[in-house]
């Protein structure tokens, strides 16, 4: 009889304590010590403004420090809820559309107490200010080791930003052929936002462009004898089918003290239109000399926005890479395009980078068609190698070429790579593929622009915060779609097999 | 299943006289015990670096979404277990041990099919076939437990198969159909119960060659060779099994056979098995496989040890023996007393494989030049045919970025180590001294290598594609004038090359 007392008793313990350990809302502590500072949270979520869509934004405190963490998060209309278990705060999607519901215009506030050593400390609390304005529904990017030269498995994925769903649109496993000479399939692609047109690209084994042509799925080869390279950077026209590639002959070297640790250089690249609906491929820009790159369309299809390379001065022509390499540096200029005869017309400087001893990649055009938005550094074309690379944005009412910028101090980190800028479909949400957190492993970053004013960029939030600690993936080439692509990876596998 | 179930003999209720038990128990078990013993000497004595290899090549972690991610697929639950034996490879006699154990439980279990009988050789034959398989140091342990699996399947459904017997024998009728009806039910289950098996052993469980099939399963390295090895272990189970049967129908041919039959059915299987082993072990890739197992531990005696018994013929021999006369400061006075092979075995071109580039690795970071160390390991990692992650190649990542100061990244793979069984305690151990950097510069490896490595305001950063060139040497050299390595590497380069010319120069400038 004792015993079964005993058992029992043990068994009651237990169910509380499992009953106890599951409740998802934990009791505020009863008494704490102020911090006087803002709470040290990962992601940093203090004081942005996001989203009326977004998925929770789950933080954590670190936990070398931090025992357990409790956060009270109070809507306008005066509600409150608390959470926290262990060192992370992760809340419930429902609950947290709530509270958004709540906040559209407005803010919650965040309290936040963390246990150190036994004892509760309270931090400052801080905002979380919900913009009325939603951010597209799906992000696209490729999952990869922030690899050199060789890679491994790779991933193109899509991500719903309202939930934490992710799925694969495509991967290089299921239509290798020759797993020694491995495949490499990048810089997808999409036409106004929309998944019907699309594209991304296959390399080496089983190689050649997918193109989604209003759903329906076909492998085609870029390279003509008149092309220096099939397409590689892609940009769908907005309302054609149409894309501009530049065609490029990419290297790269490797530095053996420079942090920024390698270089992806360009030896030749020119600009090409290709039509998907005749499978021609016409010529825009071939300068022998110098190197174009990074073609992207202004939103009305009117212009052709490019990067293109300074000469090099005189005394620099024939010399090695590994000594004029700092010494290449892009201008942004643009070509007016006619969508009836699709002729290009004459080439206008939009931005001088090289005057100011930069070197300007990556532009993007605001949908409404009143900001640039491009990458910057003091060279190259590949800044997101490069710990100076930071996103510039610039107003298009003030007269080629361009020279006021737009303050963008809470959108770039400070001596690390942020690179890849793109708009959202109603152009209030910028976005950057940034290695901030350590210099290494690309991370998504959203930043509220509204009135031609930047707000304070945040992370990507993942369902378990420190997703972000342990992914030793980078985030590549990161693009908002207002749908899912709804062809599957089998179905994109089947243009392999013809 | 106790030890008597397994050796327990059916055929005290089969008539037929060739199955008849003409194997003693205690021999059986001796017999196993001899197999046990000669697989573990084997693979602990004459492939033990055939074993640190496969360990190095995967990252076992005690991560739910790590095993979750390997269990959902098929095959997966022998792959994960497959991937947890691994992990014990890095200690060869261990994982010795656990290969003798696996390839005794196959045995045992093909012998609860086959019986005691004059059949009883054949029992060891998928054993044999598996150890065949395991020679190749691309094949995974998983293909092992995949055959395993389907064994101890087949072990349960024969179990069941008795009780149907049992219910031939029952007198009342209400009770055979009570029976009848569980062993309905239970056929039933058996659907089930084989997708599950596929499942959980991928398609060793049935024998059907058909690459898809295969492909899918992680049995080896390279998804795209079909191990078919493995698949003649899996089906030779089938074979024996279906000659068990057949040998049964047609008893009055066999019966007078002499148990003596039943000895020289394992004798002869035992000699002509063990001679394939023998013969089919790649004893040559277990030598070089040696010195990057050395070089990886930093033996440098015992390198200089091994080549002056053998004097290596193959480029990581070379490339590992240069570095090991470096380390002693021996390399100029004593490299041509060795087999050299130019610059290939000395800073060797990286090459895009998994195994090549890591003793040069290995170089490069002692050198000091650890940017082209961490590109090094980082592009074998990537290398890795099966997509796996490597404790060493993340342990060398950890260090490099470490030494950088890049903290933040040295913490993610630490953290990742940290999941390990292994590799945890070195984790725990670095962890402390990111950010410190008193620290480091105490830290005689560390401290050491951060001061040998390339500095911007002494000789500028060099910039270069695939090959290490003698200026990034010289650069190196002058970078830090007591890194005596980087003078016998540069001084070594240009006798290699028969450069006399830089030789004189770099000479006379140095004087």
């Amino acid at each position: 009889m004792k015993k079964n007392i005993h058992s029992y008793t043990l068994f009651l313990a237990a169910a509380i304590w499992l009953l106890s350990s599951c409740a998802k809302h934990p009791d505020v502590p009863s008494s704490s010590k102020e911090a006087k500072c803002l709470p040290a949270i990962f992601p940093d979520y203090c004081d942005v403004t996001i989203p009326c869509n977004i998925a929770p934004l789950n933080f954590m405190l670190p936990a070398v420090e931090y025992e357990s963490c409790v956060a009270r998060l109070t809507t306008p209309d005066g509600s409150q809820q608390t959470y926290g278990k262990g060192v992370k705060v992760q809340i419930p999607l429902q609950e947290w559309r709530d509270m958004l519901d709540a906040s559209k215009g407005k803010s919650i506030k965040v309290e936040v107490w963390g246990q150190k050593e036994g004892e509760w400390l309270s931090f400052i609390p801080f905002e979380i200010h919900v913009a009325e304005e939603p951010i597209d529904e799906y992000l696209s990017y490729r999952l990869i080791e922030p690899s050199y030269v060789a890679w491994t498995y790779m991933e193109i994925a899509q991500r719903n930003l309202t939930t934490f769903e992710e799925t694969q649109v495509f991967n290089n496993e299921i239509t290798m052929n020759d797993r020694e000479k491995g495949q490499c399939i990048n810089c997808h692609s999409y036409q106004n936002y929309k998944t019907e047109n699309m594209l991304f690209h296959v390399r080496l084994s089983n190689s050649g462009t997918v193109i989604v042509n209003d759903g329906k799925v076909s492998k085609v080869n870029l390279k003509r004898d008149y092309t220096i390279s099939s397409g590689v950077y892609p940009s769908w026209h907005p309302t054609e089918k149409l894309i501009a590639f530049s065609t490029d002959v990419t290297r790269q070297g490797f530095h053996t003290q420079n942090p920024n640790k390698l270089e992806v250089y360009d030896e030749a690249s020119d600009l090409i239109l290709y039509d998907v609906k005749t499978d021609s491929v016409s010529v825009v820009s071939e300068d022998p000399d110098l190197l174009e790159v990074y073609p992207t369309w202004s939103p009305d299809g009117r212009y052709l926005y490019y990067c293109k390379s300074v000469p090099l001065p005189e005394e620099m022509r024939d010399k090695d890479i590994r000594t004029t390499y700092p010494k290449i540096q892009y201008n942004l200029y643009r070509r007016s395009f006619d969508v009836k005869t699709h002729a290009f017309g004459d080439e206008e400087l939009v931005y001088d980078a090289a005057v100011q001893n930069k070197s300007a990649t990556l532009p993007r055009i605001s949908p409404d068609g009143r900001y640039l938005l491009f990458a910057q550094g003091q060279y190259g074309c590949f800044h997101i190698r490069h710990n100076d690379g930071d996103i510039v944005c610039m107003p298009l009412d003030q007269g080629f070429p361009l020279t006021q910028g737009i303050d963008l101090s809470k959108v770039n980190s400070e001596g690390r790579p942020d690179s890849y800028p793109s708009w959202s479909s109603n152009g209030h949400w910028m976005m950057v593929a940034s290695r901030r957190e350590d210099g290494n492993f690309c991370r998504v970053y959203f930043s509220y622009f509204h009135d031609g004013k930047a707000e304070k960029a945040f992370m990507l939030p993942q369902e378990d915060p420190e997703l972000n600690t342990f992914l030793l993936k980078s985030y590549n080439r990161p693009e908002f779609m207002v749908e899912p692509v709804r062809i599957s990876v089998s179905e994109f596998s089947k243009v392999f097999d013809k | 299943m106790t030890t008597n179930n397994l050796y327990k003999h059916r055929d005290t209720k089969i008539q037929s006289s060739f199955l008849k038990a003409s194997v003693p128990l205690y021999l059986c078990v001796s017999f196993d015990l001899l197999f046990g013993v000669a697989v573990l000497l084997f693979f602990g004595l004459a492939y033990p670096h055939h074993l640190h290899y496969q360990e190095q090549y995967q990252l076992f972690l005690f991560d739910s979404t790590y095993a979750w991610e390997i269990i959902k697929q098929p095959g997966g639950t022998a792959d994960l277990l497959g991937r947890f034996c691994t992990q014990f490879f890095l200690y060869a006699w261990v994982g010795a041990l656990i290969i003798a154990l696996l390839l005794s439980a196959v045995q045992l279990l093909t012998l609860r099919l086959v019986g005691r009988g004059w059949l009883y050789g054949l029992s060891f034959v998928p054993s044999f076939l598996l150890w065949l398989f395991l020679l190749d140091e691309n094949a995974l342990q998983g293909g092992v437990w995949a055959v395993l699996l389907t064994l101890l399947a087949a072990f349960v459904i024969t179990e069941h198969k008795d009780t149907k017997t049992q219910s031939g024998s029952a007198k009342c009728e209400e009770a055979k159909r009570s029976i009848r009806r569980k062993y309905f039910v239970s056929s039933c289950l058996c659907v089930p119960l084989i997708i599950l098996l596929y499942w959980m052993a991928g398609p060793v469980c049935f024998p059907i060659p058909i690459d898809s099939l295969w492909l899918d399963a992680h049995y080896y390295r390279y998804p795209t060779v079909f191990p078919w090895l493995l698949w003649a272990a899996s089906i030779s189970v089938f074979v024996i099994v279906g000659l068990v049967l057949l040998i049964r129908h047609r008893l009055k041919y066999f019966s007078h056979f002499s148990p003596l039959t039943s000895y020289l059915s394992f004798a002869l299987v035992a000699v002509v098995m063990g001679t394939l082993v023998w013969k089919d072990a790649n004893f040559k890739a277990e030598k070089v496989m040696q010195y990057d197992f050395m070089a990886t531990h930093q033996q440098w005696n015992r390198i200089l040890e091994t080549v002056n018994a053998e004097k290596p013929n193959n480029q990581i021999g070379v490339t590992v023996q240069n570095l090991a006369l470096a380390m002693h400061g021996m390399l100029l006075d004593h490299m041509f007393e060795y087999n050299q092979n130019g610059i290939a075995g000395l800073l060797p071109d990286v090459k895009e494989d998994a195994t090549s580039p890591m003793p040069t690795a290995e170089a490069f970071y002692q050198l000091g030049m650890v940017n082209v160390a961490q590109r090094t390991v980082f592009e074998a990692q990537e290398a890795i045919l099966d997509f796996q992650k490597s404790g060493r190649c993340y342990k060398r990542l950890a260090q490099t970025n470490l030494i950088n100061g890049q903290y933040e990244v040295a913490r993610k793979y630490l953290m990742a180590l940290r999941k390990t069984l292994f590799y945890r305690g070195w984790a725990d151990e670095t962890l402390p001294l990111l950010g410190d950097e008193e620290a480091i510069a105490r830290h005689p490896e560390y401290g050491r290598l951060r001061q040998y490595a390339y500095k911007e305001d002494l000789t500028g950063d060099f910039y270069f594609s695939d090959r290490v060139t003698p200026e990034m040497l010289e650069s190196l050299y002058y970078t830090n004038t007591d890194n005596r390595l980087a003078y016998q590497y540069l001084l070594a380069y240009y006798m290699l090359t028969g450069d006399r010319e830089r030789y004189n120069q770099f000479m006379s400038r140095k004087q």
